[in-house]
């Protein structure tokens, strides 16, 4: 147990050393600090002119789906909105690891000392560390939205907080299909182009092109099984069909499970591939 | 003497080429062990195999009687191929990761290491930014990391000025001094002369011979003469049967014996017999390279 522990230690401390000095890696994490507030200021602004408007329709509207920037809608407004921007760290995870490959020091981690399976956690390990200061970015813009918008009668600050262990793992789970398609790839420019790809035109154009037909069998699609685990907010969900949007949240418990049976799929995936294959 | 590393019968396939054929030998501990082949032999290969990172189709091999392990590696200190490292970290950041992985050495001997290769003004330079010499000068500095007793290196003068190769030579020479094993893969034949005491040579994915070098060298007893009179001298020597050949330039003369069989004692008295004062009587070991090539033409 206490070796395990210090190898782990060990393991983190030496991707420490690899990511502190890697300037993508900040940029990334500038620029997702930069879009997170962004994105949800923007969508901040949709709502209050929605229902700023002096007309009855737009008290109406108001009354009906509330503040969804107010505690304790935030956590699932802000979490929902920042989703989107996934693609922009799984730049960063796709050169971690294609990196490893171009620096051939795949091949001398181990000649170094590391097993194979210590190579795949040290990655594993890096797509943990991306998530995590990705959910904090997301954790600190909810408050920050949350406490802006305080509504004295609103006391339930934490109530959905929970948003932020299904935003974790929703980044936890995409970045891991990142981190696949950069392992199986090798080559940083083709697999952030199929990565990109894939989550901007593909699936989409799948799941919608499923639903257009009436089918929502869309959502065991890769990535829309842990988009699921977020749904549209509320704010914009009662405003179409409140059915479809409790729909939406019943979804959500099947899909945490079936996002960590296809996240615990990937690495399997790349386990067995490194331990057998020659490191090239 | 024990055993650093023993390979037994170790086959490695590329779909349809063979890149190794039933390689079997021993390292023994404290020798300066060279692998030698021309390009395409499957020496980076079998390094590859026994440091983990190619999978053999068959055979197998054992690191101090074991077989290969993560732990095993850490005790190693190893340049397989190209100098592989973080491009956008400086050479003392690099090493520190070696150190992490490896756990061999001190933040200490990473500075110990630096001024062994002369890299240690250049310490806080990116990778990125060294000439190839220096990139392999900094490569042989991390396997030298905590001056590990068992060192792997494969082509160690690569890209090295021939002031950088004198330096390894020198620094393997210390090294071996001190009682540690270098397994070296080579193509340069001369510096393998210099500083191996035991050979493999491989071609196409066979084991074409192995030992200490001398016997590698030594297939045959090849006997220098020389004498006031060269033309008498060939001549007394045919009358042995010998086959003579005459070295123009040094005005010496070889002939060839069956290994183990030129008896210097009787080849001075018989030339003296027949008139001859011999100035010049020595038993030469070949030259590696001639004996590489007819190994590896044949």
């Amino acid at each position: 147990m206490k070796q395990k522990k210090r190898t782990m230690t060990s393991l983190i401390r030496t991707e420490w050393l690899k990511m502190r000095k890697y300037s993508a890696f900040w940029w990334i994490i500038g620029i997702t600090a930069l879009s997170y507030p962004g994105i949800n200021y923007i969508f901040y602004m949709v709502y209050d002119n929605l229902t700023n408007q002096p007309t009855q329709a737009s008290k109406l509207a108001k009354m009906a789906v509330g503040n969804p920037f107010t505690f304790p809608d935030v956590w699932h407004t802000v979490a929902y909105f920042s989703s989107w921007f996934v693609f922009i760290p799984a730049v960063v995870v796709i050169m971690f690891i294609s990196n490893e490959y171009t620096f051939k020091t795949h091949r001398q981690n181990i000649i170094d000392g590391w097993s194979r399976r210590q190579f795949i956690t040290s990655k594993l390990i890096d797509v943990l560390i991306i998530s995590l200061l990705i959910t904090l970015i997301y954790t600190a813009v909810s408050l920050v939205a949350g406490i802006a918008n305080h509504e004295r009668l609103i006391r339930d600050t934490w109530g959905k907080s929970y948003y932020i262990g299904l935003f974790a793992l929703q980044t936890f789970a995409q970045l891991s299909i990142a981190f696949l398609i950069g392992f199986l790839v090798r080559k940083a420019f083709l697999a952030l182009g199929i990565f990109l790809f894939y989550y901007m035109i593909f699936e989409p154009i799948i799941v919608g092109l499923l639903k257009v037909y009436g089918k929502d069998s869309g959502k065991y699609m890769p990535l829309e099984i842990s988009d699921r685990i977020i749904p549209v907010p509320a704010f914009l969900g009662k405003l179409n069909t409140p059915e479809k949007y409790q729909e939406a949240l019943n979804d959500i418990q099947p899909h945490v499970l079936i996002t960590i049976i296809l996240t615990a799929i990937i690495w399997f995936i790349c386990y067995w591939v490194n331990s057998r294959k020659d490191l090239k | 003497m024990d055993t650093i590393l023993s390979i037994n019968n170790i086959t490695k396939s590329y779909g349809a080429v063979k890149a190794l054929k039933g390689v079997s030998f021993d390292v023994p501990e404290g020798s300066v062990f060279g692998i030698l082949g021309p390009n395409g032999s499957g020496k980076t290969t079998l390094l590859g195999i026994v440091m983990d990172v190619l999978k053999a189709n068959s055979g197998n091999f054992l690191w101090f009687g074991q077989p290969g392990s993560p732990q095993i590696r850490r005790k190693i200190g190893s340049l397989l191929e190209t100098p592989n490292f973080y491009s956008y970290l400086s050479a003392i950041d690099n090493l520190k990761i070696t150190q992490a992985i490896s756990g061999r050495g001190t933040s200490n001997d990473i500075d110990v290491v630096l001024k062994k290769v002369n890299l240690y003004d250049r310490r806080k330079s990116t990778f990125k930014s060294f000439s190839l010499g220096m990139k392999q000068r900094l490569a042989i500095g991390a396997a030298l990391l905590g001056d590990p007793g068992v060192l792997v290196l494969d082509e160690p003068t690569n890209g090295l000025d021939p002031e950088g190769i004198a330096e390894i030579r020198r620094l393997i020479v210390e090294l071996k001094d001190k009682g540690h094993t270098i397994i070296m893969a080579s193509h340069l034949l001369d510096e393998v002369e210099k500083v191996c005491t035991h050979a493999a040579i491989l071609k196409t994915g066979n084991l074409l011979t192995t030992g200490h070098v001398d016997e590698i060298m030594m297939d045959e007893d090849v006997v220098e003469l020389s004498a006031a009179d060269t033309n008498a001298l060939i001549n007394i020597l045919k009358q042995m049967g010998k086959e003579v050949v005459l070295d123009d330039k040094n005005n010496t003369i070889q002939i060839i014996f069956p290994k183990g069989t030129a008896k210097m004692d009787e080849i001075n008295r018989y030339c003296f017999d027949k008139g001859i004062v011999l100035t010049q009587l020595v038993l030469r070991k070949k030259r590696l390279e001639a004996r590489f090539f007819e190994l590896t033409n044949n």
